[in-house]
């Protein structure tokens, strides 16, 4: 995309000169995306710095791709060339924590765990718990809108940003919301590029709201004789209204894990009636505390993310989740595929890991979309190897609201320099 | 209008869906801000998406603005008729078209009211959480419009975290399905700007909702203090314990006096009452419960009373949610706000408030969602008394700059509208409204889909509009405005 004529000494030399301080570097094979090498990585301190670098790049009819912890980079459609690297690494600081108001404001660059860690302080935190919260950061997890099992309570980036600044193409900085937890005022940007995946501006803080750290938890691991009683053993735990803040099911495990966070004597009494519950659906259930909850949970996380192996994010209706899973599972064996599955029962929104033949994975994942009509659910490519990226497209179907979205891109991003196909349906 | 332009309408909406006679227009003039009116060129009901599609196809082709309105009780003039253009008027559009209670979504039109969504499910024991004190008679187009809390968003957030999807007629007059009965369908996320874009960038046709089930156990609480900053040292103390309760509402006397003599909920003679509000399973609320109570009392909080039964419950929120209404009992008119601020800067806000009230002369009632810190103030005035309306109008603006200047929010859930869209460059710059612009022009590049709404412009801002005078036809009693 760059100019040809542009060598790259000048590109480092340029950005340096722009933001006044050495920020830019050649890039290196370590800085790859999807096998492409960045020309030149520039990693800024300050927001001001990232709209300069933004603004020139506009200017020069340069690419631009964000990357922050870069757990993520291989998300997404497979990437174009990349002229800048911009990292939001050098930028990760909790900008606000105001725990009197439960809000925080945090800097894109900031790890998920430091977050956390600085939250901690006044026994609060920022209830998301998607895998990798060491490396992710904050501006890739909102980005992607990434979550964990304990989205089942407290949502996803989506439901708990309440305010964002951002850098547009052209340079320009603007800010979306505020710092309150409610509040109308205006188009709600900080949604907007929430999930955009770096296409349409770069996330430079966002402002959440909190939640107070529990004081006890409990978590029930459920052993099902067969998948089927998970739907039944849901449907009980719902009837009682229940109130876990994760529940899980690992396939072809056959497990299931509900998780409570409260104060003690209520995690107690509501482990012991999701036990009883899951004990009278025909399950074992037994209660975990302490290292042996979080070995459990690691245990779970573990059956899906694995380096190397393809990772599909797959939504369907929560009354379908269990006869997707049987279908799943006679699937996987005739196309000689390794799998496992864990996702979020009540939500419906499960993460599937594959290893095998590509082209079995690709005829799978083709499958699974001819069962999931647009709007009753999706299979979307996580991560996965080169070869298979370019066999089958990431997104699949996205619907009639694509003509919108792209208009959405072009008023943002008229060049398409920024992340390149990397935004939603390749946007 | 032009003759050619309204025949097209009735060929799309029917003879009866179109509403041309100006007597009847009247009744269109405004929404429940009644400070703000006009009356629309014509108005049409259209009864499905297609004739909704057709009406927007027409006014695209030919120009014409046009403006959704449901009820018509929204309190920013979001719903305000454009004088030269069509009033897309959905109440007919109000059938509930799906109930999936496995999945717990439940598929209206955008005509259905909020409360008969949870009426539709209460018996299988699922409710619709978001929950304006307007519920019986707001519709849902106007909430998804809006982006609408009410008193238990604290715990439960408001419209937009609800809504899993939407039909919509974008301006063009093209329809698309954003968002889907499945989370996460792939895509930009528009269905998170649609919600609360004030129907400034499509008509809403059909829209899912979640559901939640019911608690297992609610209990509420009614706690009396002898000052506001007292009540409100208690709202901070309850969410730094670490306690998310479903609502924490705060009344002030005037208030409490209005809504006394109104609905007589039994609330005590006090300076502040705080409505708390917990819910999930028996042994969360009991145990939580307890810990608020020691919270009310080291606040000196006094004449706690705990709703024995669902009646008295009942009546604690009627006394609640009836406080605007109920305000008419103590002042001819009254101005209200919904700035909101830091949840730990209420009793300084508070305090600003209480002088201003004092430097104005005008009594300010304050009702307010406390737990968000979403202010209501209520300013009162007389229509009679000559400059008053205009005091209580810049009293009610000095009122939002106090929360601008803590780092609050001009709305936090009625909405900029065209009553506070002059406002707005006190809150956002010129960038971060210009950004705001992208995403109007990639909905609406001709600008016809509810105009004048939501940004500020030259023609909205450069006049400051004068205060509400009756219309002759009103002032002889011939008509009515609500």
């Amino acid at each position: 995309m760059a100019d040809v004529t542009l060598s790259l000494g000048t590109l480092v030399t340029e950005i340096d000169s722009l933001v006044g301080s050495k920020v830019a570097r050649v890039g290196t094979d370590g800085d790859s995306i999807d096998a492409i090498l960045p020309t030149v990585v520039a990693e800024p301190t300050r927001a001001s710095s990232v709209g300069q670098i933004l603004g020139w790049a506009s200017g020069r009819g340069v690419s631009v791709s964000v990357r922050g912890g870069g757990t993520k980079s291989g998300w997404g459609g497979p990437s174009g060339p990349i002229d800048v690297l911009l990292s939001t690494r050098a930028m990760n600081r909790v900008e606000v924590h105001r725990y009197s108001d439960l809000t925080a404001t945090v800097q894109a660059g900031a790890t998920l765990s430091k977050t956390n860690a600085v939250l901690a302080e006044h026994r609060q935190w920022l209830p998301l718990d998607p895998h990798n919260d060491e490396q992710a950061t904050i501006g890739g997890i909102v980005a992607t809108n990434d979550s964990g099992p304990r989205r089942h309570r407290h949502g996803a980036p989506r439901d708990l940003i309440i305010g964002m600044t951002l850098a547009r193409v052209d340079g320009v900085i603007a800010k979306s919301g505020g710092i309150v937890v409610k509040n109308v005022a205006g188009y709600d940007l900080a949604r907007l590029l929430t999930g955009s995946f770096g296409c349409l501006g770069v996330i430079l803080s966002a402002t959440f709201k909190l939640a107070p750290v529990a004081e006890a938890s409990r978590t029930v691991l459920v052993e099902l004789p067969k998948v089927d009683v998970c739907a039944r053993y849901t449907a009980d735990l719902i009837a009682h209204a229940s109130t876990p803040t994760a529940l899980e099911v690992s396939v072809p495990q056959g497990t299931m894990l509900v998780r409570f966070e409260s104060v003690e004597t209520v995690v107690i009494s509501e482990a012991t009636r999701a036990a009883a519950l899951a004990e009278k659906a025909g399950a074992t259930a037994t209660v975990l505390v302490g290292d042996d909850e979080l070995e459990a949970w690691r245990t779970h996380q573990a059956q899906v993310f694995v380096e190397g192996h393809t990772i599909v994010k797959l939504t369907v209706m929560p009354s379908e989740l269990v006869s997707t899973l049987t279908w799943l599972e006679e699937e996987v064996r005739v196309r000689r595929l390794d799998y496992g599955l864990i996702g979020r029962v009540g939500l419906g929104v499960c993460y599937l890991r594959l290893q095998g033949a590509i082209a079995e994975q690709v005829s799978l994942i083709l499958a699974l979309r001819d069962r999931l009509p647009v709007g009753r659910g999706s299979a979307v490519i996580r991560q996965s190897n080169l070869e298979l990226k370019k066999l089958i497209d990431t997104w699949g179907p996205i619907g009639d609201g694509f003509r919108i979205m792209r208009a959405v891109k072009q008023q943002f991003d008229p060049t398409g320099m920024l992340n390149p196909s990397h935004g939603p349906g390749g946007l | 209008m032009d003759q050619l332009f309204l025949l097209e309408l009735e060929d799309i909406v029917g003879v009866d869906g179109v509403v041309r006679d100006q007597a009847e227009l009247i009744t269109y003039e405004s929404d429940g801000l009644v400070s703000h009116r006009s009356r629309p060129g014509v108005a049409v009901l259209p009864e499905t998406a297609e004739q909704v599609q057709g009406v927007v196809r027409l006014c695209h082709r030919s120009g014409v603005p046009f403006v959704a309105r449901g009820q018509g009780t929204g309190l920013s003039a979001g719903a305000l008729p454009h004088p030269k253009g069509v009033l897309i008027v959905m109440t007919r559009m109000n059938r509930v078209l799906d109930i999936d209670l496995a999945n717990r979504r439940i598929t209206v039109e955008p005509g259905v009211m909020n409360l008969d969504v949870t009426r539709r499910v209460s018996g299988d024991g699922y409710y619709y959480a978001p929950d304006p004190s307007s519920q019986s008679i707001c519709s849902i187009g106007g909430n998804f419009a809006e982006n609408s809390g009410g008193a238990h968003c604290l715990k439960y957030g408001f419209t937009v975290h609800h809504v899993l999807g939407a039909e919509a007629v974008l301006p063009d007059g093209e329809i698309v399905h954003l968002g889907g009965d499945a989370l996460d369908s792939p895509g930009l996320d528009l269905l998170g700007v649609l919600v609360g874009s004030e129907g400034t960038l499509a008509v809403v046709t059909k829209v899912t909702l979640g559901l939640l089930r019911c608690p297992e156990s609610v209990r509420t609480l009614l706690a009396a203090f002898d000052s506001t900053d007292s009540a409100g040292n208690a709202v901070s103390d309850i969410i730094s314990a670490g306690i998310i309760p479903a609502a924490i509402e705060m009344m002030d006397r005037t208030t409490i006096r209005a809504a006394e003599a109104a609905v007589h909920p039994g609330f005590p003679d006090a300076e502040a009452v705080l409505i708390v509000e917990l819910d999930g399973s028996e042994t969360e609320v009991a145990a939580l419960f307890e810990q608020i109570e020691t919270v009310c009392s080291q606040n000196k909080g006094w004449g706690v009373q705990v709703a024995r039964d669902e009646e008295q419950r009942g009546r604690i929120w009627m006394g609640r949610k009836a406080a605007f209404a109920a305000m008419g009992r103590i002042t001819p008119s009254y101005y209200v706000q919904d700035g909101v601020i830091p949840r730990s800067t209420l009793p300084e806000v508070l305090r600003r408030i209480r002088e201003l009230e004092q430097d104005s002369g005008l009594t300010i009632g304050n009702v307010f969602h406390a737990g968000d810190g979403n202010l209501h103030p209520l300013v009162c005035y007389d229509d009679g008394v000559e400059g008053q309306a205009e005091l209580a109008e810049r009293v009610a603006s000095e009122i939002l700059s106090y929360c601008l200047d803590v780092g609050g929010s001009l709305t936090g859930e009625h909405g900029i509208g065209a009553d506070k869209a002059c406002h707005m460059p006190k809150m956002f710059s010129e960038n971060d409204l210009a950004t705001m612009q992208l995403v109007r022009t990639a909905f609406d590049p001709g600008q016809l889909c509810n105009p004048d709404k939501l940004f500020p412009t030259p023609r909205l801002c450069g006049e400051v509009p004068g205060p509400y005078r009756p219309h002759p036809v009103e002032a002889a009693g011939l008509a009515e405005r609500l």
